[in-house]
């Protein structure tokens, strides 16, 4: 398959080395991929796909976009000649252009520049919107206008910087969905950036999970969950309990003392006594958060562990446990 | 892992080198340009300061020196006490007490900056003198021919600080609206009372924004020109002048400036010291305005209404009816043709002058943001620094390497008479360096309210620097454009020193004019060229004082 997108080794600091923005990141996209960069805001993402559009130049490092070298130590292609569609986090529509004139803006002079335009924005389904200012249209329909233009002259990568963190919880999910099904339609290669593990679990190709500047791990979405290379990259894709050694004791588990294991608090069953390690637990404390409850307990041995549960659990004692296979294991 | 080897190679001088020649291009070539072009003046006289001083230097320094030194400070004490007196106080009442007359004086307390510290010392020596408004309006209690002496340092340091203080006052206020009420009000709840929450809590963090303003006042002081001289008091600018036109002493002046020069760049180390020491982080807060005022009983508010008056009485009122009752008595004599003449001259040179003034802020904001050199970026904040400049030594930085040039173009055959000294060429020149702070500072906000990724999106779309600037940044900046147009307007309109050195011989502006006349006596006659500047720079304050409330 051919690459679309290749970085090697790119690095960028903005306090000349004291600390790193990125740190010698390698990775590739191949044609027709969606992409996700997930990490904490300060963990380098959006510094990444700056570099990659050529808004920012690297320290050192290559960034190849259809094989061309565009980011390097001796050159630095301007974001203008790179080919790139960029969907910003806070959209940046032109506030004195309206709809038209805004996805028209990036087309090249061409006599069916106003056909491909009013083609986009029928694609992000804004037809009869055309000539509206952005401050007239809503949040959601600024984020299609805003695909609409980044669309509109058939870029080869398409960035979205959290493009959906502007938006509140029920229109996220709806959006979420319309707009990769846009960008699936339009076969388009894409990166998007994003600290929601839910948006990257549901959309994308491949996942890059970025700690503190560095790549720690690229995967698919069902192996990156399954076989996270951390309890860091565990911990992202939901709550996570780390089985140290009083743990281990309590469920007796014949686990080896000196790797790292965890359970995701899912796995770990309620009232069940048909599990392969099993335990008495008393209950501390029960918060009831809507869809769950949180309980606190105290296991047989002393050791406290707090899990969730869609149950209502009565009495003051249960039982819980896991099955081998859900165990988690580290090489740290 | 390698890794640590790696982070010192990506600073090796190795690879910074192969970085800036990567990220080096035309930008930063016109970026340093532009800031050479402005450093012009301060370069000439470093330079020629190796050329040692003029014969009268060792008298100057022996018998002068000691008394410019004196009352340059005498006058900063004096008015820096002034300033802050009335700054700070009216600031404080109009945010925080109600009071009859409040939403005026508001803004009212901004307007004595339409007159200009020369101006104010011409109102004032008429006002307390014999015969004037003054002992006319002592009479009746018996008092006659009664005289107040204006004519010394501490006339002098009132006139200006009292024509000064709205420095304090704006950006006290400033700070007051938007930082004060949250803290305030956590104080209060912590069972401290009010002027102790005032002293303890609000000052100590307003003294950073306090003292930026008072920097400002204080660059005023050393730059007045007409007040010191009509005053008869000896400060460096009166000395450069002297050097100048009666000793034609070019070594003098320039040992003068340079001496002026360190004074102002100690205060602006200084200002930088004591706000950088005061980084607070300041509470992130929606509220930005007052909406609670504190309501005394109706006679309480009635002295509130009079105290804050009295800045405004003093800085504006007085002077004003002053001059408007000396221009009743000149205006057979002095309006005619001439003066309408001399106006569209003034006009016609303050728009010039406005007009490159802003174009050169734009092309210095944004060549050094499509440079990608970031100690380049950085060094061009230096730009701004021509404001703290003296105009009398700006006008003396840029009259020598013009002379030397026009001199030059001669003897090269190039031209047969002087092209750019003497001419409106050196000073438009000279109104760009010197007021290249007062456009830079609206433009730079007003184009950082427009989110970056709006030209960013520009660019990715396929735009070059230009075509994104034009097509995205210029319409969003149009009001920032519109009120630094119209702040250096005003400026040049009132600009008296560097006017004074570089103004082509058959060319006059109403501040020249103004000035000619009280230089010859006949101070009534410059009360209606004056009154011209007034209403000009009035127009302006009040229009932008609206803009800001708005924008607050």
């Amino acid at each position: 398959m051919d690459r679309i997108l290749e970085v090697n080794k790119l690095t960028k600091s903005f306090d000349k080395g004291k600390s790193y923005a990125l740190k010698d990141v390698n990775f590739h996209i191949d044609r027709g991929h969606i992409c996700a960069v997930v990490g904490e805001s300060g963990s380098g993402k959006t510094t990444l796909i700056r570099l990659i559009a050529g808004l920012e130049n690297p320290d050192n490092g290559e960034i190849f976009l259809n094989n061309n070298l565009v980011s390097s130590l001796k050159k630095v292609v301007q974001p203008e000649k790179r080919n790139i569609g960029m969907v910003f986090q806070e959209y940046a529509l032109f506030p004195h252009l309206n709809v038209i004139e805004n996805v028209l803006y990036g087309l090249k002079k061409n006599k069916d520049k106003k056909e491909r335009a009013l083609e986009v924005i029928q694609l992000v389904g804004l037809t009869d919107f055309e000539k509206r200012y952005p401050h007239e249209l809503s949040g959601g329909q600024q984020q299609r206008v805003a695909l609409a233009r980044a669309l509109a002259p058939n870029p080869s990568l398409l960035i979205l910087d959290e493009p959906f963190s502007n938006l509140d919880a029920m229109m996220r999910h709806q959006l979420r969905n319309e707009v990769f099904n846009i960008i699936k339609k339009t076969g388009v290669t894409a990166i998007f950036v994003t600290h929601d593990t839910q948006d990257a679990l549901a959309v994308a190709d491949e996942i890059l999970i970025l700690q503190e500047g560095q790549l720690i791990q690229k995967d698919e979405a069902s192996k990156l969950y399954n076989k996270p290379q951390s309890i860091y990259v565990a911990s992202l894709f939901g709550n996570t309990v780390q089985l140290n050694k009083g743990l281990k004791k309590a469920f007796r588990c014949p686990l080896k003392e000196d790797c790292c294991h965890a359970i995701r608090n899912e796995n770990i069953a309620i009232n069940a006594s048909d599990c392969e390690y099993v335990t008495e637990a008393k209950i501390l404390k029960r918060t009831f958060l809507g869809t769950h409850w949180q309980l606190l307990l105290k296991l047989e041995n002393g050791e406290n562990l707090s899990v969730v549960t869609n149950e209502t659990v009565l009495g003051d004692t249960l039982k819980i446990g896991f099955n081998s296979k859900d165990v988690l294991q580290f090489d740290e | 892992m390698k890794q640590a080897g790696s982070s010192q190679e990506n600073f090796s001088w190795k690879y910074r080198i192969q970085r800036g020649i990567r990220d080096f291009n035309k930008w930063t070539v016109f970026t340093v340009l532009i800031l050479l072009f402005i450093a012009v003046p301060v370069i000439t006289i470093f330079f020629k300061l190796f050329d040692g001083p003029g014969e009268s230097w060792e008298h100057i320094s022996k018998y002068l020196l000691a008394d410019y030194l004196k009352n340059s400070l005498y006058l900063a004490i004096l008015c820096s006490l002034i300033t802050l007196i009335a700054g700070v106080f009216s600031a404080w009442v109009v945010t925080r007490f109600e009071f009859p007359m409040r939403t005026y004086l508001e803004w009212l307390l901004i307007i004595p900056l339409a007159i200009p510290g020369y101006i104010m010392a011409y109102a004032y020596a008429g006002f307390f003198d014999y015969g004037g408004i003054f002992s006319w309006l002592l009479s009746p209690f018996g008092i006659e021919n009664f005289k107040l002496d204006m004519m010394n340092v501490i006339g002098l340091s009132f006139v200006l600080g009292i024509s000064l203080f709205p420095y304090i006052y704006v950006s006290a206020r400033a700070f007051f609206l938007t930082q004060a009420l949250n803290l305030l009000e956590a104080s209060r709840l912590l069972g401290v009372s009010e002027t102790k929450s005032f002293f303890k809590l609000v000052f100590p963090l307003a003294r950073p924004a306090i003292v930026a303003g008072l920097v400002l006042v204080l660059m005023e002081v050393l730059n007045d020109y007409g007040a010191a001289e009509y005053y008869g008091v000896n400060t460096f600018t009166t000395g450069i002048f002297r050097s100048w036109f009666s000793l034609e002493e070019p070594e003098t002046a320039i040992y003068l400036s340079a001496l002026l020069l360190s004074i102002v760049f100690v205060l602006i180390i200084l200002e930088k010291y004591q706000r950088r020491k005061l980084q607070y982080t300041s509470p992130k807060s929606g509220r930005t305005s007052i909406d609670y005022r504190i309501q005394f009983n109706r006679p309480k508010q009635l002295v509130l209404t009079l105290l804050v008056s009295l800045p405004v009485l003093l800085g504006f009122i007085i002077p004003v009816i002053q001059l408007v009752q000396w221009s009743v008595r000149t205006f057979s004599e002095v309006f005619n043709q001439d003066l309408l003449w001399l106006s569209l001259q003034s006009f016609g040179i303050a728009f010039a002058g406005a007009c490159f003034t802003v174009l050169f802020a734009l092309l210095l904001l944004y060549f050094s943001k499509w440079n990608k050199i970031y100690s380049v970026q950085s060094a061009s904040k230096l730009g701004v620094l021509g404001y703290a400049i003296p105009g009398a030594v700006v006008a003396i930085g840029i009259m020598i390497p013009t002379l030397s040039l026009d001199k030059n173009f001669i003897d090269w055959g190039w031209a047969s008479k002087f092209i750019i000294n003497g001419t409106l060429i050196a000073l438009v020149y000279a109104y760009v360096v010197r007021f290249l702070a007062v456009a830079y500072q609206p433009l730079e906000s007003s184009s950082l309210k427009v989110n970056s990724s709006i030209p960013d999106s520009s660019k990715i779309l396929g735009m070059g620097n230009f075509k994104t600037f034009f097509k995205i940044e210029f319409p969003l900046l149009k009001a920032g454009m519109l009120s630094a147009f119209i702040l250096v307007f005003i400026d040049i309109l009132k600009e008296l020193p560097l006017t004074l050195i570089l103004k082509p011989y058959h060319i006059n502006t109403l501040a020249v004019n103004a000035y000619g006349y009280a230089s010859d006596e006949m101070v009534m006659h410059a009360s209606i060229p004056s009154l011209f500047i007034i209403l000009t720079a009035l127009i302006p304050v009040i229009v932008l004082n609206k803009l800001l409330l708005k924008n607050g």
